[in-house]
């Protein structure tokens, strides 16, 4: 059987552990270079327009020959498979099987779930509402337009505040034009609370397509809850 | 070459026994490449158990379960029609390092080529190394065409049969085989999502990321050290991120807010086109990965993603709903000659293009609103509808060989990935645990 294999139980393990006495902390990224990407932007280095000049050139020119098969042979040597010894493993083919690894930010999982709950707890006591879109619209409805007043109105008197609107799609499409369609939505929220006079740099969008779905199941009920604009108090940064 | 002998050899001799032959007459793709191209009738006689070692999966002897995995190894190949000897009444005795006098018998019912071997724990091996021996007999020549001798830990008793399954097919075509590829893709873990890598068959999974939130749309880099894909910093802002696989390093390629997606490397690794909303809507862009620098490639009011490579790295296809809908759209890779692919129905999406160029994947949605796989020519002359049925489809990508796609579907409920032949046929799960996985991305082959 195809089960996850008994090797991940620490991991599991370990990013619930550790991840408790990380929830206060400040996010830190895992195993990038982040942190060189953001000092070369404030020194006004090469990147251009948020694109990072510090990653591998990936070009490659044709087939990597030391990874490559041998051919049949009347009196066979030996290939060894898997190890970084012998001959038969090569650097990127059978050989980088065993090294392929998640490099875990251990914290990351409870940190982030730790947040998502800050948010939430914020935003339902802040009585934000959201708004439902009709399939494959990004038009805001007549009852939108009523709840979102009361999310103006809330944004009004909490200046300090930032709102965060999340576009969301049901499981229908694919995920790369869901993602399109929610930023659709996630805009057509923002552009309606701007009309009702929320300052624009109080407001800010993201899209998550169909993959942060409220609900699972194949069905109408479903799928009109996963069409929404999602408005929430935004905690992070 | 041998091959075209051995072909010309195996139709003559195999047309009193065709009946037999999982034979791939209306296979359309093979059809559309190589008119003449017909399977040739392999049979394996067997991998013996050798001094009673077991496999890593437990009780199965080594033999048994290298052959198992050899066997769907070959039919997945579709270079060979998998031939069952004892039903063709063929009883092999003694399997040693000649062939057996029933191969010859084998031979005369049409079978082209018969493989057998031994697997067990290696002779005097101090550290419980595993071996397998593997031989070819070709009927062609009436004679053993070489062997291959594979030493290694349990940890590579599937990778001996792949790396075997991958040398048949490089001595019958030329061509490396699949059965050392690997999938990259999403699965759920709790509500986050994350990069993992498999097998090409769905075994052997691989965590790749544990961010807690969202990693989406992995795709390989021509060298298959790296994946690019989407990352969403702090739940917030979508990145595009590069990862290496050999060490779980990572670095940002694409930081610049708004949508951040669908990151592909072309053909030669040289340029990443995405999809990048910081400009205000959804425009592809490419950039260098050399000098670093980028390129806007659509100027339009209209969202455009999902940017798939020729193989000659000379045009792109992609995604876009510039005239209602989502459609398929074709453009040179500086951003000229844009035209449209698709026209039939109103959503056409997420297009792949095939490694051999001749056909692009894309999904597409039917009269009744059913979300499936469709292929087109580039030409547009032809298009067929692959799948069926319930379910939504999505993210197909074909294999380095050009004859499967990988593509995850909720036919069965949860969202899973499934692999199917470029024709339609052999639709096959791979696979089965947990909530959700998606956006397969099949490797290069090595």
């Amino acid at each position: 059987m195809k089960m996850l294999p008994a090797s991940y139980l620490p991991l599991i393990l370990g990013v619930i552990v550790l991840g408790i006495p990380a929830c206060s902390k400040k996010a830190v990224r895992s195993g990038g270079d982040i942190q060189a990407l953001q000092e070369e932007m404030a020194k006004g280095g090469t990147a251009k327009e948020g694109t990072s000049s510090s990653f591998p050139d990936t070009s490659f020119s044709g087939r990597d020959d030391s990874t490559g098969l041998r051919g049949l042979d009347r009196n066979p040597s030996e290939e060894r498979l898997g190890g970084n010894s012998g001959n038969g493993g090569g650097s990127g083919g059978a050989g980088h099987t065993n090294a392929m690894i998640a490099k875990a930010d251990s914290g990351a999982a409870a940190r982030q779930l730790a947040e998502i709950r800050a948010e939430q707890v914020a935003s339902v006591a802040a009585g934000l509402r959201d708004v439902f879109f009709a399939y494959d619209s990004f038009s805001i409805t007549d009852e939108g337009r009523h709840a979102l007043s009361g999310d103006a109105e809330w944004s009004r008197t909490n200046p300090y505040s930032q709102l965060k609107i999340e576009g969301h799609c049901d499981e229908r499409g694919t995920s790369a034009y869901n993602l399109v369609l929610g930023e659709k939505r996630a805009k057509a929220v923002r552009n309606y609370l701007v009309e009702l006079g929320v300052t624009p740099a109080h407001l800010s969008v993201v899209s998550y397509g169909k993959e942060r779905p409220f609900c699972s199941e194949h069905t109408e009920s479903c799928y009109s809850q996963n069409r929404r604009g999602h408005v929430v108090v935004k905690t992070g940064k | 070459m041998t091959f075209r002998a051995v072909v010309f050899v195996g139709l003559c001799v195999s047309i009193g026994v065709v009946w037999i032959i999982e034979s791939g007459a209306a296979d359309v793709f093979l059809e559309a490449t190589k008119p003449d191209f017909q399977r040739i009738p392999l049979g394996i006689a067997g991998i013996d158990n050798m001094g009673g070692a077991e496999s890593s999966e437990g009780r199965v002897k080594l033999g048994t379960r290298i052959e198992e995995v050899l066997k769907a190894d070959v039919r997945r190949s579709l270079v060979f029609a998998l031939v069952d000897l004892p039903s063709l009444g063929i009883k092999v005795d003694h399997l040693g390092t000649e062939p057996d006098a029933s191969f010859k018998q084998a031979a005369e019912n049409g079978v082209s080529v018969i493989v057998w071997g031994k697997a067990g724990v290696k002779n005097g091996s101090k550290d419980a190394d595993l071996s397998m021996d593997g031989y070819v007999y070709d009927a062609g020549s009436n004679e053993v065409a070489g062997g291959k001798r594979y030493v290694g830990s349990t940890s590579v008793v599937r990778l001996m049969a792949h790396r075997f399954a991958d040398e048949l097919v490089f001595r019958y075509t030329g061509e490396p085989g699949i059965a050392r590829t690997k999938i990259a893709y999403v699965s759920e873990l709790g509500t986050a999502r994350e990069l993992f890598v498999m097998d090409y068959d769905g075994y052997e999974p691989r965590q790749l990321t544990a961010d807690g939130f969202l990693n989406l749309m992995p795709r390989w880099s021509p060298d298959r050290r790296f994946l690019v894909f989407t990352t969403y910093r702090n739940r917030n802002t979508q990145d595009i991120d590069m990862l290496e696989l050999a060490t779980g390093k990572r670095w940002t390629l694409v930081s610049q807010g708004g949508l951040n997606i669908t990151p592909a490397l072309s053909p030669d690794g040289k340029a990443l086109a995405y999809s990048s909303s910081h400009e205000g809507n959804a425009e592809l862009y490419r950039l260098d990965t050399h000098t670093k620098t980028v390129q806007r490639l659509t100027t339009h009011a209209a969202g455009d993603l999902s940017p798939s490579w020729s193989p000659s790295g000379r045009e792109i296809a992609f995604t876009s709903d510039r005239n209602g809908g989502p459609q398929i759209f074709l453009m040179s890779a500086d951003g000229s000659n844009v035209r449209r692919l698709t026209f039939e129905g109103d959503y056409n999406a997420a297009p792949a293009w095939s490694p051999r160029g001749n056909w692009i994947a894309y999904v597409c949605r039917t009269p009744k609103k059913e979300y499936k796989l469709c292929v087109i020519t580039p030409d547009g002359q032809k298009h067929l509808q692959l799948t069926t049925g319930l379910g939504v489809d999505d993210s197909p990508s074909w294999s380095p060989d050009g004859r499967h796609l990988v593509f995850s579907s909720t036919v069965d409920g949860k969202s899973q990935i499934y692999m199917i032949n470029a024709d339609g046929k052999d639709l096959e799960r791979i696979t089965f645990t947990g909530t959700h996985n998606s956006a397969p991305s099949w490797s290069p082959a090595s």
